[in-house]
């Protein structure tokens, strides 16, 4: 069975620099799958890519088992795509942008008039379907380019990090309407460098970097084989290079640094039996611990410790 | 909407429509594009002022209107490839690089349609708003001729048609250099600048050089207003008035191969627009 995204020794030059370089990945049907890497990772250009918006140097990409170079109409059939922050023509409304794309698509004027109303709805952005888009903000322009990806219901969504350039707001929204999506039938290939996002939202995760996957697979799994994790402790007394010199000869403790007068961190080699064993040390040290926590995303350290390998 | 299922369980999407459904609401939405930006209104605007300049003044500086109706259309139609330049210009000088430069192609280029047919689409609104803007300007010349000469002139309906002609090579010629400038603005100043003053000044040269710019495709737009002079010119050799001893070629551009070389632009630079529109990538 053909798989809704398959990627084989994907590679892209620009100018000699080597954009992705042999990058093989497939997204299973149905799930949600994030794209992690650093800016210049090559996210973007494997999503342009497979969106048609650039040619690959080598390699093929695949839609629903139709290859994206050779058949780009009937590859994109079943896409729907949020790439970059995309503009739209500013004479046109949303409701009139929304019908441009569904007729582009092959929807009836019936399904666009339905779909238009609950896809605006969707994204918060009924109250402006008649208005000019012209004069939308960055947010409002991000949720109509959502809303045209999901119009004619694609079985297949590619986003670019969608979130990217929104208010905290804005990216708790879109954060709600994609979590929205994960619960409907939906193929998503999501790019974003927003960890805490992908661990929230999806299944899947593939990590790249200098154009080359790292690793990929169920964001559990992965989290899982990661054996350190970065604590953040507040404690009564005042924090001391003496004091921190101490805890970082404890069992599996490493890069430990201050963050506040009376706060630190530290990263610690070790599951839950570890972090419990350090607890118990730290309390051996007479020190008031007020609060012990992990610090950042489970994620952030399997990705920063693979970026750093790959570097 | 229904649901379609895959041979291999794959809910699927919508089917897109054919390229030349989908060429069709391109057009629409370009028309669309047209009247909204007020491109259409303002070329429409810059013809009334001209027909009313053309009308008003020969009275109002004491000179009467030519009593045969092709005189009377001949004097409107030495216009009509200024307004073509116009209308290239506003009609297809960004046509293309704008999908890029603003950004629009991120929302346009993913959806299932070929470049080719949003080329077809973009090209066929343009020339029908041409179109438009020509039709108007010889149908109330004409009009004016017949109330004013009381005759019909058959060759001003032939102006028209090579009018047309001269305006799709010439917005052929804006969507080439549309599909290959970076700028929106470099190419409308370009395209405009190409017609009004390069191909001119080339023109003036090549004459004054004893070479006929027969290929040249403004020489050949020179024939929308030669068509209505009776009889047809031709070529010779004048006084330039610049002293005794002194002569100057006069070209006149031969219809039959006039028709040939706008054809040729046409063709040319639209399948040339189409190859550069094809491979260009939105790597910005």
């Amino acid at each position: 069975m053909n798989e809704p995204i398959r990627i084989e020794n994907l590679t892209k030059d620009f100018n000699g620099f080597r954009a992705l370089d042999n990058l093989n990945l497939v997204v299973k049907r149905k799930s949600f799958m994030g794209f992690l890497g650093p800016n210049g990772a090559g996210k973007t250009t494997a999503i342009k890519i497979l969106t048609n918006l650039l040619a690959a140097t080598s390699g093929s990409a695949e839609l629903n088992g139709i290859n994206i170079t050779r058949e780009p109409k009937a590859a994109l059939a079943n896409v729907g795509a949020v790439v970059e922050t995309p503009e739209f023509y500013p004479y046109l409304t949303p409701t009139e942008t929304l019908a441009y794309m569904g007729e582009l698509s092959g929807m009836s004027h019936v399904d666009i008039k339905r779909r238009t109303k609950e896809v605006l709805d969707t994204v918060k952005m009924n109250e402006w379907a008649d208005k000019r888009i012209g004069k939308f903000s960055k947010g409002m322009k991000q949720r109509i380019a959502i809303a045209q990806a999901i119009l004619h219901e694609p079985p297949i969504i590619i986003l670019d990090e969608p979130t990217s350039g929104l208010d905290p707001r804005g990216m708790f929204e879109v954060r709600e309407i994609l979590v929205d999506l994960k619960k409907q039938d939906y193929t998503v290939f999501m790019s974003s460098h927003l960890l805490n996002e992908v661990q929230e939202i999806c299944d899947d995760v593939a990590l790249i970097n200098q154009g080359k996957l790292l690793k990929h697979g169920p964001v559990d799994e992965l989290i899982a084989t990661t054996n350190s994790r970065r604590l953040e402790v507040r404690v009564k007394q005042k924090v001391t290079a003496e004091l921190l010199g101490t805890i970082s000869r404890l069992d599996g403790v490493s890069e430990t640094a201050p963050a506040g007068e009376s706060i630190f961190v530290m990263s610690l080699s070790g599951g839950d039996d570890a972090q419990a064993s350090l607890l118990r040390s730290l309390m051996n040290l007479d020190l008031s611990v007020i609060s012990f926590k992990e610090s950042g995303v489970a994620l952030e350290n399997l990705y920063m410790s693979l970026i750093k390998e790959s570097r | 909407m229904t649901e379609m299922i895959s041979q291999n369980g794959m809910r699927m999407g919508t089917t897109p429509p054919s390229d030349i459904n989908q060429v069709g609401v391109v057009v629409k939405y370009e028309v669309l594009k047209y009247l909204r930006s007020k491109r259409l209104m303002g070329l429409i605007i810059i013809e009334a002022l001209v027909l009313l300049l053309l009308t008003i003044l020969p009275p109002l500086l004491g000179n009467d209107y030519a009593t045969n109706a092709d005189a009377f259309i001949n004097g409107y139609t030495s216009y009509v490839t200024i307004l073509i330049v116009i209308g290239a210009t506003l009609f297809a000088g960004d046509a293309i690089v704008s999908e890029f430069q603003g950004r629009t192609g991120y929302l346009l280029f993913p959806k299932p349609v070929k470049r080719s047919a949003l080329l077809a689409g973009k090209f066929i609104a343009s020339a029908g708003a041409m179109f438009l803007v020509l039709i108007t300007y010889y149908l109330v010349a004409l009009l004016l001729g017949l109330a004013i000469t009381g005759g019909f002139s058959t060759l001003g309906v032939e102006s028209l048609l090579l009018a047309m002609l001269y305006s799709l090579a010439a917005l052929a010629v804006g969507y080439l250099i549309s599909s290959v400038m970076k700028g929106a603005t470099g190419a409308l100043i370009l395209t405009f600048a190409l017609f009004l003053f390069i191909l001119t000044i080339l023109t003036g040269v090549l004459t004054l050089g004893g070479v006929e710019p027969w290929f040249l495709v403004n020489y050949a737009g020179g024939v929308v207003g030669y068509i209505t002079q009776v009889p047809y010119p031709s070529s010779g050799t004048g006084d330039p008035g610049v002293g005794p001893g002194f002569s100057m070629a006069t070209f006149i551009p031969d219809v039959g191969i006039s028709i040939a070389v706008m054809l040729a632009y046409l063709v040319v630079s639209l399948v040339l627009a189409y190859f550069f529109f094809k491979r260009r990538e939105m790597s910005a």
